[in-house]
């Protein structure tokens, strides 16, 4: 029998105060790190989709801003158009480094035509897109040729064909990006001949023909020049084209931001409460059960116990349990963030990207850092008067 | 001389209460071998003595030597290693951990002194309990063991590392008088075997014929003593 054994018995002995403290740690790690995880993966995302994206401003249709941003974070495909000439008028401006095009286009719900309902299909032009040929070159070594096209991540060809079928025509995915947990994840990026040539097949081959009205564009990716201010050529592309709301990076997907805020915020404050409230309901039943076991402790101090080894035993006995309760709430908290995922993004609605596992075991660390260190600040008033507490007295009380 | 104390005042003063003097200038002898009951009203300070003693309480004046070792200049650990090997303690209240079997609980000494190794323990925590008779229940807990028996088990704990002094504070209070015969011709067969130093607070004069020596107290001070 050691002092490691002797805490274990005594576990288990006291189930009431075992299980208070178990159920303490394991509700606040667990509730913890699903708030983490959710929050911060929602950020990332955010991030994530900015880099994607890879503008310092984004021109869209007026009052189509929002529409833009949900079909961008959510994956939705929206219909929103703007002249062409637009991207001249832009691109004279002397602030504007390079200027790309956009197409956002939809495939047919339930239409035999279509290999997917619904899907957001994102047209770009291949001589002066900066966000997905840069990548292709890399990854495949050229650009994209008529009839072929990218996907996020989790775009794939139906089993057994031989391309994804849009308005009738197949064209081949060769190769898909990286995962950003929004709704560019179940994209596809296709160049704007392609586009053009499926909308002239589908007038046969669809149900329905794509329309891409003449002259226009859904949107435009902007890098300015270095030394400028991406919210002052914003105000000034605003100014100068009235019709077009110009989105510089750091407001793009504010609302969504401004919403993660809110609730992180909201979290943290719930969480600090939870935090505090455990830490008194521990103290209180910690504080209980030393006194129900002061006779007990007299006597380990008689037999040759020192005020130290009654210190830590006592220590040990609620970091056990902290441990088991942390331990247990972060791995179910994991398991349920990582299962509901996708019910967590449509019910939120927000974006959400799991962390990679470095940074999954980093948070889970300090979870259960906090866990221990919660704890032992609750049991520590108890233990250090249990063990400064004089034999003899305790014996009398 | 084992134990000396040298006119040893203790006064407890709780909180919001009178002080009370449990120990009035005391001195005493305690020589190697002695097997010294000691006798008194409820209140005479007994316990208080006991207790000092074995280094449980601080004395408010006056020394408490074991071994010519003032037992409060010594630190914590100094001090808990004395009582651990040199003292072996019987509670009048139940005092056996209720986690631990017969065998755990009278081993449990041997968890803070490390004298012995983990099985060398088992062997002596075994032939303590097969002395006072429990060979038997050495996987029981004390729950399923009865008043008489779980004393048994505590005098059994308080021999595990061989003391030089055996406490026992009214051990047998609490027993029916065949139970409390057989404990106390247990300690007198161990004082005989052992030669170990006890000193005992015993409920009833006619206990005192267990002993080699008896000291009557009143009011926190040796009214007499043989």
């Amino acid at each position: 029998m050691n002092l490691f054994q002797l805490a274990l018995r005594n576990i288990s002995r006291n189930a009431f105060r075992s299980w208070t403290i178990f159920l303490c740690a394991f509700y606040i790690s667990g509730f913890a790190l699903a708030m983490m995880l959710i929050v911060h993966g929602a950020e990332q995302s955010l991030d994530l989709a900015n880099q994607r994206l890879g503008a310092d401003i984004l021109v869209v249709p007026n009052g189509s801003e929002q529409k833009v941003e949900t079909s961008l974070l959510m994956g939705n495909p929206t219909n929103v158009w703007m002249p062409r000439e637009v991207v001249e008028k832009i691109a004279r401006l002397p602030e504007v480094e390079s200027i790309s095009p956009q197409l956002y286009l939809a495939t047919l719900t339930n239409a035999a035509c279509c290999s997917v309902s619904n899907m957001f299909v994102i047209a770009f032009d291949p001589q002066t897109d900066f966000t997905i040929t840069p990548w292709l070159e890399q990854r495949l070594g050229r650009a994209l040729n008529p009839g072929e096209a990218i996907g996020g991540m989790y775009v794939f060809t139906p089993p057994g064909e031989e391309g994804i079928k849009i308005y009738g025509t197949f064209v081949r995915l060769m190769g898909n990006l990286e995962p950003t947990g929004t709704g560019l994840d179940r994209a596809l990026f296709i160049s704007f001949d392609t586009a053009y040539d499926i909308a002239r097949n589908s007038r046969t081959r669809a149900v329905e023909p794509l329309q891409i009205p003449d002259n226009s564009i859904s949107a435009a990716l902007i890098r300015v020049r270095r030394g400028n201010a991406a919210q002052i050529v914003s105000m000034k592309i605003e100014q100068q084209i009235p019709e077009v709301t110009a989105i510089d990076s750091p407001e793009l997907f504010l609302s969504y931001r401004n919403q993660i805020n809110g609730l992180a915020e909201i979290v943290w404050m719930v969480l600090a409460i939870a935090l505090v409230l455990s830490i008194a309901i521990v103290d209180l039943i910690f504080t209980m059960a030393v006194n129900a076991r002061r006779r007990e402790i007299a006597v380990l101090r008689a037999l040759g116990s020192t005020r130290r080894s009654i210190f830590f035993s006592l220590l040990a006995e609620a970091n056990l349990l902290a441990f088991g309760g942390g331990m247990a709430g972060l791995a179910l908290s994991a398991l349920a963030v990582y299962l509901f995922r996708n019910l967590l993004v449509s019910s939120l609605q927000m974006p959400f990207l799991l962390p990679s596992l470095p940074e999954l075991v980093f948070v889970l660390a300090i979870g259960i850092l906090v866990v221990l260190a919660a704890v032992s600040i609750s049991v520590l008033p108890p233990a250090l008067a249990a063990s400064r507490r004089e034999p003899a007295l305790a014996m009398r009380e | 001389m084992l134990i000396s104390l040298k006119d040893v005042v203790k006064i407890y003063a709780p909180a919001k209460e009178q002080p009370v003097r449990a120990i009035n200038g005391l001195s005493l002898e305690v020589p190697r071998g002695d097997f010294v009951a000691i006798l008194g009203r409820s209140g005479a300070g007994k316990t208080t003595l006991l207790n000092l003693m074995a280094g449980l309480t601080r004395p408010t004046s006056g020394e408490v030597l074991v071994e010519s070792a003032n037992l409060w200049s010594l630190g914590d650990r100094e001090q808990s290693r004395l009582r651990n090997r040199k003292i072996g303690f019987v509670f009048q209240f139940p005092s056996l951990l209720p986690s631990l079997t017969a065998l755990e609980n009278v081993a449990l000494p041997n968890t803070f002194g490390k004298r012995l190794a983990g099985d060398e323990a088992r062997v002596r925590a075994g032939q303590l309990l097969e002395m006072v008779g429990l060979t038997d229940k050495r996987n029981a807990f004390p729950r399923h063991l009865s008043a008489g028996q779980q004393q048994r088990v505590v005098v059994a704990r308080a021999l595990m590392n061989q003391p030089d002094i055996l406490l026992a504070d009214e051990a047998t209070s609490n027993l029916d008088e065949q139970t409390e015969q057989e404990i106390m011709t247990l300690f007198q067969q161990i004082h005989a075997e052992t030669g170990v130093t006890i000193v005992m607070v015993v409920h009833s004069s006619y206990l005192v014929r267990y002993a080699t020596r008896s000291i009557q107290m009143a009011n926190g001070k040796i009214l007499s003593g043989d």
